[in-house]
């Protein structure tokens, strides 16, 4: 069955969801100006690489990407869905502590971070316990209430632009792509596109229209960094942790009777983030389900356990720093040879299908 | 059965998450302040708070001192010794000493950013008075909703486009950026109203230089694209209300010289005149005066080193990122500044033109 409409939900959410927090920061220290130029290559390389991967699954109809590699046998399986489950595990708790840690600072200032990671984690559980198919549904729903609301702060960021910011435009500073924070940035761009590979038994979807929603979403890439940069400039932005929600923090509504307006873009972001927390826990079971059944059917206890003791375990913001940064590599390494690796595969059984049919 | 029991049980204990509070205190038990003052003595802040605190059918003011060597510091002595948590949430107008401004608002200002308790919106002042001497007055000229101060800079209520009007956030800015400076308004205790305005403070990099009248505030605020509406200007032969203005500015450097020329479109509708004024005549006054003043800032501008209308904004497609970083320096004390003003008098009133 056709059901294009959640996959593209999700894909949107699920971006949508961390290009706010991190990905300003990393984008504005990764170059002085022209911040078009890594943006667009990391647009670039995304659209590639969801168009690599989706071409390759095309060629597996009804599969998702565990099936596809544990009939390529064990080494293939090893090679790369590790490092995707290990990247998986990562990115969930790199983001459970980041985000609650942007929480304290931004309005939960009296509460300890245990809570807050508990009552998220607890979330993410319940999501993911409840299968795929199921997190596919709410993603409608959550898409449905929030969206609007995200959409209209979201344009309300723009109250303080100043457009005389953008310039100067061109560059001749390609120095970006030696800095970690450009790689970093790719936090935003390949966080979220390993779901596409496990959609596929319970929700086939066409992938031109995959295609076309990653179109519509790349303009929100650009905007995430540049409102920051347009409302204070380069020098100034630079010296921010999250550029994007202090740029929330100075938009003055007169009418609206909330003075701060970035407490409901945050929770509903974190509507967006919990969902797709719980989808990539999910994965994670999957991953651990069909090679480590030494866990029988303690899987998902067993991995939020370690996700929760590690993420107690990071006492300060530069050991989320470091983590981020061994992530990155780790993604780099998911983002390249994953995607690449099911279309090799795929055309090799394509190659083996004309040959039995000759 | 027992199952959903069970997850009966365990649903209602998630009511007890829904507060979302932790270590909460009760409305009743946190003081808010609106209006923050701040100076400096030797190597301490002072600081103090106006909390307006409900009282039988009314509100009374309360004002209250703190010391320490970081306002945050200060802050805490305040709440130490108060009886109820000073939460710092509903903050609407942050006062600084004059001679602090003089000395650099950048720790402060940094500081309000990066603590976040501190809205990034909240308005900021500096005042000509001593602190004490200032809140001191104001408090008894105050209405006892104690929001006049802020109300007196709130765009619905009492501003003014003579009024600079700059926010926090505006002021960390001016600290960082190459080519934005700001412009803080003066004021001082009045006798019969709460306040009294003293033009504007030039702040470059955060920290106070120099000081514009009223009339070149208002050409700040014209010039950067907030409504001058309800102004009236006086001359010799006539006063007019200026109903809307427009600017056209066009840049160039040629040879390390920035050029600019601005082009002011004012309409204005007739109010009062004296005898023997034609049309013409209340045009070419119009623009003489504004001409005069508006190089008058430019002057001030270029001897401060300091951008308060942010021209250097429009040279940013002109000049590449590390000559924009002496902007203030080297091209602004150089600016060729052309003015021009066209008047179109929009109405006569009721009366006709005497010709």
């Amino acid at each position: 069955m056709n059901k294009s409409m959640h996959v593209i939900t999700m894909y949107i959410l699920s971006h949508l969801g961390f290009m706010f927090f991190v990905y300003p920061d990393n984008v504005i220290s990764s170059t002085e100006e022209g911040h078009w130029v890594p943006i667009l290559v990391g647009c670039i390389v995304h659209l590639l690489v969801i168009w690599t991967y989706m071409k390759g699954l095309s060629y597996f109809p009804g599969k998702n990407i565990i099936e596809i590699y544990s009939k390529a046998g064990r080494i293939a399986s090893l090679l790369f869905l590790g490092p995707a489950a290990l990247y998986i595990v990562g990115m969930i708790i790199v983001m459970i502590r980041a985000f609650s840690e942007i929480m304290t600072i931004v309005f939960l200032s009296n509460t300890p971070l245990w809570a807050i990671m508990a009552v998220k984690i607890g979330i993410m559980i319940y999501i993911a316990s409840k299968g795929g198919e199921a997190i596919f549904r709410i993603g409608i729903l959550i898409a449905l209430l929030f969206l609007p609301v995200v959409m209209i702060m979201f344009f309300s960021s723009f109250q303080n632009v100043d457009w005389r910011y953008l310039f100067p435009l061109l560059t001749k500073d390609f120095s970006f792509l030696t800095r970690r924070s450009f790689y970093e940035s790719f936090f935003a761009f390949g966080g979220g596109f390993l779901f596409l590979g496990f959609a596929q038994p319970h929700f086939s979807y066409s992938s031109k229209r995959v295609l076309i929603s990653v179109l519509c979403v790349i303009p929100f890439f650009f905007l995430a960094a540049y409102v920051p940069l347009l409302t204070f400039g380069h020098a100034t932005a630079n010296t921010l942790h999250y550029p994007y929600i202090v740029t929330m923090d100075s938009v003055h509504v007169n009418w609206l009777m909330f003075d701060r307006l970035t407490m409901f873009f945050l929770l509903s972001l974190d509507a967006f983030l919990m969902l797709f927390l719980g989808l990539m826990l999910w994965m994670a079971i999957c991953i651990s389900k069909r090679y480590l059944p030494l866990f029988k059917s303690y899987h998902l206890g067993a991995i939020s356990i370690i996700i929760f003791c590690v993420c107690l375990m990071i006492p300060e913001w530069e050991v989320v720093e470091k983590l981020f940064w061994w992530i990155a590599v780790l993604r780099i390494y998911v983002f390249l040879t994953v995607p690449i690796s099911i279309l090799l595969l795929g055309l090799r059984s394509k190659g083996k299908g004309i040959r039995k049919s000759a | 059965m027992l199952k959903k029991a069970a997850s009966l049980i365990l649903i209602s204990l998630f009511a007890g998450m829904l507060s979302g509070c932790w270590d909460n205190r009760d409305i009743n038990h946190r003081a808010l302040p609106v209006t923050m003052g701040v100076s400096m003595k030797g190597d301490n802040y002072n600081v103090l708070l106006l909390i307006p605190e409900p009282v039988e059918n009314t509100t009374r003011i309360r004002l209250v001192k703190g010391e320490g060597k970081t306002v945050t510091e200060a802050i805490d002595t305040i709440s130490r010794d108060m009886e109820s948590f000073v939460d710092m949430l509903h903050m609407k107008v942050v006062v600084f000493d004059k001679a602090l401004a003089e000395r650099g608002l950048m720790d402060s200002i940094s500081g309000f950013m990066r603590a976040r308790d501190i809205s990034p919106k909240v308005i900021v002042v500096i005042t000509d008075d001593e602190i004490n001497q200032f809140f001191k007055r104001s408090q008894k000229t105050m209405a006892p909703e104690g929001t006049t101060l802020y109300d007196c800079f709130e765009k619905d209520a009492g501003w003014n486009p003579e009024i600079a009007l700059t926010r926090v956030w505006e002021v960390y800015r001016s600290i960082h950026s190459y080519t934005r400076d700001v412009a803080i308004p003066i004021i001082q205790a009045g006798t019969k109203t709460m306040i009294e305005h003293n033009g504007s403070a030039i702040i470059k990099n955060g920290r106070m230089v120099g000081r514009i009248s009223s009339e070149e505030t208002l050409l700040m605020n014209a010039f950067s694209g907030e409504s001058s509406y309800g102004k009236v200007e006086v001359m010799n032969h006539a006063s007019v209300l200026i109903v809307s203005n427009t600017f056209r500015n066009s840049s160039k450097v040629v040879d390390r010289t920035p050029y600019m020329n601005s082009k002011i479109i004012l309409k204005v509708s007739l109010l009062e005149t004296r005898e023997n004024t034609n049309a013409d005549l209340i045009r070419e006054e119009l623009e003489k005066v504004l001409t005069l003043r508006c190089d008058a800032v430019i002057e001030k501008m270029k001897a401060n080193e300091a951008d308060v209308l942010g021209l250097g904004q429009f040279f940013r497609n002109k000049l590449p990122r590390n000559e924009l970083q002496h902007w203030r320096t080297e091209y602004l004390p150089r600016l060729k500044m052309n003015f021009e003003v066209r008047t179109i008098i929009q109405n006569e009133g009721n009366l006709k033109m005497p010709s």
